[in-house]
C-alpha cells in the first residue's frame, strides 16, 4: 500500500444561501476527506448540494462556516485575490460540459494553464504535449474543440485539469455528456490517474457506472453526507436513486426505483425495453 | 500579446475588421482633418509671415490682410522714415477681386488678391519665384502657382483683373490663401488700374532693429491714431484668425464625432465580444486565471485592434491626403509627425475607454456558473 496523503480535508463546512426566512442550507456542517490514490464519487439526488459542495472545495465558493484544506493549505484563511493560485496550483478542474476554449487547440487549451512566469514557453508546450501523448491524443494536438469528439475533448479537459500536476482533481459529471462507451473510457482513465499519478479524485456524478471505479462512494442528500442509503440503479435514465424515496415498480418479481415520475412511467409504458437485473 | 488575446482577436476575422475599420475610419477622419487644418493654417498665414517687413500700417480699424479696406495716402509713408528706428518703408496695395482667365471676361472666374508692389524694394512681391521673370514690368503679372495650378494659368497667358488685361510673365509660391491667390503687378501699374493714385493699401516698415516691433508700433500709432500699426507676426496671425475662426469650431465638432465614432465602434465591438466570450472568461476564472489576467486580454485585444485602426487610418491619410489635394485644390493638407503622434494617443485613449466597460463585465463573472451544463 503507498504512503497516502490528504488532498481535501473538509471540516464542519456549511454553506447558507440568501439570510433570514429565505435562509437555505446547501451544505450543513459537512465533513468530507478525499486522499492521495483514491477515488471518491459523490451522488445523491439533485439539489442535493453536489455542486456547493464541488464549488467550495475547489475553492471557488467560499462556505458560510467550516474550515477547508487543500493539500495542506487552510484555503478559509486565505484572501480572495489569493485563491486563483491555490486552483490554477492545487487543483484540477474537468467539467460536464468539458468547457474548452473554442478558439483554441487542444495543445493551446493545455498549454495556456501551464503558461506561467516560472514556465518559459517551450517548456510548457513539452508538457502538455506529454499529457495528450499520454491520453491518446497525440493525433490531435493542433484540432480545435469543434473538431474533436465529445470523449476527445473530455480526454483534453483531463489533460488540462492535470497540466499543473495538482494534487486534487475534482470532477463535475464527467460522463455525463459522453455515451457509454466513452463514458466508461473517461471512468478508467479517471481511476488510472488516481493510482498511477497518485491523485486525488473527487468526482460529482449521477452516473451508477462510477461506482464500479469509486474507491468509495458518499451520499449527499439535503446538504448532509449519509452512510445509511440504499442504492439503485434508474433503469431507464441511468441515474443513482435512494430506494427508500424513490418511486418503486415490480415486474417479473423485481423491485426497480426511479428518479422521477417520468422515467416510471416510461418503463410502464415498455417494461420489457428496461428491465434487466435489478440492482 | 497573451495567447487568449491572439486567438479571440484572429480567430474572428469579420469582427476584428469591423473593429479596427471603425477605429481606421476615426484616424482617418480625426489626421485628415488635423491635416487639413495644418494646411490652411501653413497656407493662409504664410504669406504675411514671410513678407520683408517688421510691421504693417493700415488705415484705423483694419483687422487682417485679406479684408482690408484700407487707403492711406503715400505722402503720409514719407513721414514714416522719420520715426525712430525705422530703416526703409514701401507701400503696398492689396485689392481682392475675381481676375478672369484669357484676355475678354468670358472667361473662368478667379479669385484673387491683387498686390500692387514697388519692384524695386520687392517688399511685399513674390515669396519665392518658381517659374519666369520675377518682376513684371507695365502690363504684366506673376501669379502664384496654386492659381495656375487650379485654373490652368501659364506663361503667356492672359488674364484680365482690375479692368485691364495681363500678361503672365512668372509663376511664385507662398501667397495662396486657399480660396483666393495673390497676383503680383507693379505698384504704379496698380494704382493706375485701381485709379488709387498716390493711394496704398498699407505700408510696410523695415526696422533697424527687428526687436523693437512692438515698442515701434506704439510708437506710430501715438502719433497718429487714425492708422493701424501692427507687428508682422501679429499681423499673420489675424490673417489667419480671419479664415480659421469660423472653421475651428466646425473642425473641432467633427472631430469629436469622428473620435465618438471610433470610441462607440470599438467599444461596442469589445463588448460583445466579451459578452460573448464570457463563458470563456468564466473558465478562465474557474481554473484559476486573475481577474488581472483577464482584463489584460481585455486590453491587449482593444490596443491591438486600436493599433491596427491607427496604422491603417494614419497611412490612408498619407496616400489619399496627396490624391484628395490634386483633385481639390482648396483641400491643402499638411501632414506632420507631431499631429500624427497627437492622433496616437487619442487613438490609445479611445481603445482604453472603449475597453473599460468590459473590465467591469468581466469582474462580475461568476466563475461558478461554467459548471452549468
Amino acid at each position: 500500500m503507498p504512503d497516502r496523503s490528504m488532498v481535501l480535508q473538509m471540516q464542519a463546512v456549511t454553506k447558507v444561501y440568501g439570510t433570514g426566512d429565505a435562509a437555505v442550507a446547501a451544505l450543513d456542517s459537512v465533513d468530507f476527506q478525499a486522499q492521495t490514490g483514491e477515488v471518491v464519487v459523490v451522488m445523491g439526488p439533485s439539489g442535493a448540494g453536489k455542486t456547493t459542495f464541488l464549488t467550495i472545495a475547489g475553492a471557488l465558493l467560499r462556505p458560510t462556516a467550516g474550515t477547508i484544506e487543500i493539500a495542506g493549505t487552510d484555503i478559509t484563511r486565505l484572501r480572495e485575490k489569493d485563491l486563483p493560485a491555490i486552483r490554477r496550483e492545487k487543483v484540477g478542474f474537468i467539467f460536464q460540459s468539458f468547457n474548452l476554449l473554442e478558439a483554441l487547440t487542444a495543445l493551446e487549451n493545455v498549454r495556456l494553464v501551464i503558461a506561467d512566469e516560472a514556465t518559459t514557453e517551450r517548456a510548457a508546450t513539452n508538457r502538455a504535449r506529454e499529457l495528450l501523448d499520454m491520453l491518446g491524443l497525440s493525433h490531435r494536438l493542433k484540432s480545435l474543440p469543434k473538431q474533436l469528439s465529445g470523449g476527445e475533448k473530455q480526454r483534453v479537459g483531463i489533460a488540462r485539469a492535470l497540466a499543473n500536476n495538482p494534487d486534487l482533481i475534482l470532477a463535475d459529471e464527467p460522463t455525463a455528456n459522453l455515451d457509454s462507451k466513452r463514458g466508461l473510457e473517461v471512468m478508467r482513465l479517471l481511476r488510472r490517474i488516481a493510482i498511477e499519478l497518485d491523485k486525488g479524485v473527487v468526482v460529482v456524478s449521477h452516473d451508477h457506472r462510477m461506482r464500479e471505479v469509486a474507491h468509495r462512494v458518499v451520499w449527499l442528500e439535503d446538504g448532509r453526507f449519509r452512510s445509511d442509503v440504499v442504492t439503485a440503479r434508474d433503469p431507464v435514465c441511468g441515474q443513482v436513486v435512494e430506494v427508500e424515496v424513490a418511486p418503486t415498480a415490480s415486474f417479473e418479481g423485481h423491485s426497480y426505483y426511479f428518479c422521477a415520475e417520468q422515467c416510471l412511467k416510461l418503463f410502464e409504458a415498455n417494461p420489457h425495453r428496461y428491465a434487466g437485473p435489478a440492482e | 500579446m497573451l495567447l487568449v488575446t491572439r486567438k479571440n482577436l484572429f480567430s474572428e476575422p469579420t469582427r476584428l475588421a469591423i473593429s479596427v475599420g471603425g477605429v481606421a475610419v476615426s484616424v482617418l477622419l480625426i489626421t485628415f482633418l488635423l491635416a487639413l487644418f495644418r494646411g490652411w493654417n501653413e497656407k493662409v498665414g504664410g504669406f504675411v509671415e514671410n513678407v520683408d517687413a517688421d510691421i504693417w500700417i493700415a488705415r484705423e480699424g483694419t483687422t487682417d490682410f485679406l479684408a482690408a479696406g484700407s487707403i492711406l495716402p503715400t505722402e503720409r509713408g514719407e513721414q514714416l522714415s522719420s520715426v525712430p528706428g525705422v530703416e526703409r518703408w514701401s507701400p503696398l496695395i492689396v485689392r481682392p477681386m475675381t481676375a478672369t482667365k484669357g484676355a475678354t471676361k468670358d472667361g473662368t472666374e478667379m479669385d484673387v488678391q491683387l498686390v500692387g508692389y514697388d519692384p524695386q524694394s520687392a517688399m511685399g512681391g513674390p515669396v519665392r519665384m518658381e517659374e519666369g521673370k520675377g518682376v513684371p514690368g507695365p502690363g504684366e503679372v506673376v501669379v502664384d502657382e496654386a492659381l495656375s495650378h487650379r485654373y490652368g494659368v501659364d506663361i503667356g497667358d492672359s488674364i484680365a483683373a482690375a479692368g485691364r488685361d495681363w500678361t503672365v510673365v512668372g509663376k511664385s509660391s507662398g501667397g495662396d490663401f486657399v480660396a483666393s491667390q495673390t497676383i503680383f503687378v507693379a505698384l504704379d501699374e496698380a494704382q493706375e488700374a485701381l485709379e488709387m493714385e498716390g493711394l496704398a493699401t498699407f505700408f510696410l516698415l523695415k526696422l533697424r532693429d527687428p526687436s523693437q516691433g512692438e515698442q515701434v508700433a506704439e510708437a506710430i500709432e501715438s502719433a497718429d491714431p487714425r492708422v493701424l500699426a501692427i507687428t508682422n507676426d501679429d499681423f499673420a496671425a489675424a490673417t489667419r484668425d480671419r479664415v480659421l475662426s469660423d472653421v475651428i469650431p466646425i473642425l473641432m465638432v467633427i472631430l469629436i464625432l469622428a473620435f465618438t465614432v471610433g470610441l462607440v465602434v470599438a467599444a461596442l465591438t469589445i463588448y460583445t465580444a466579451t459578452v460573448e466570450k464570457a463563458r470563456e472568461y468564466g473558465i478562465l476564472k474557474a481554473v484559476g486565471f486573475s481577474n488581472g489576467y483577464l482584463y489584460r486580454v481585455v486590453f491587449e485585444q482593444s490596443l491591438v485592434t486600436g493599433l491596427l485602426g491607427f496604422l491603417i487610418g494614419a497611412g490612408l491619410t498619407v496616400v489619399v491626403g496627396p490624391l484628395t489635394q490634386e483633385v481639390v485644390p482648396q483641400f491643402v493638407v499638411f501632414i506632420r509627425w507631431q499631429d500624427v503622434l497627437g492622433v496616437a494617443g487619442f487613438t490609445l485613449l479611445m481603445v482604453l475607454i472603449a475597453a473599460y466597460v468590459p473590465t467591469r463585465r468581466l469582474a462580475a463573472i461568476d466563475p461558478v456558473a461554467v459548471f452549468k451544463a
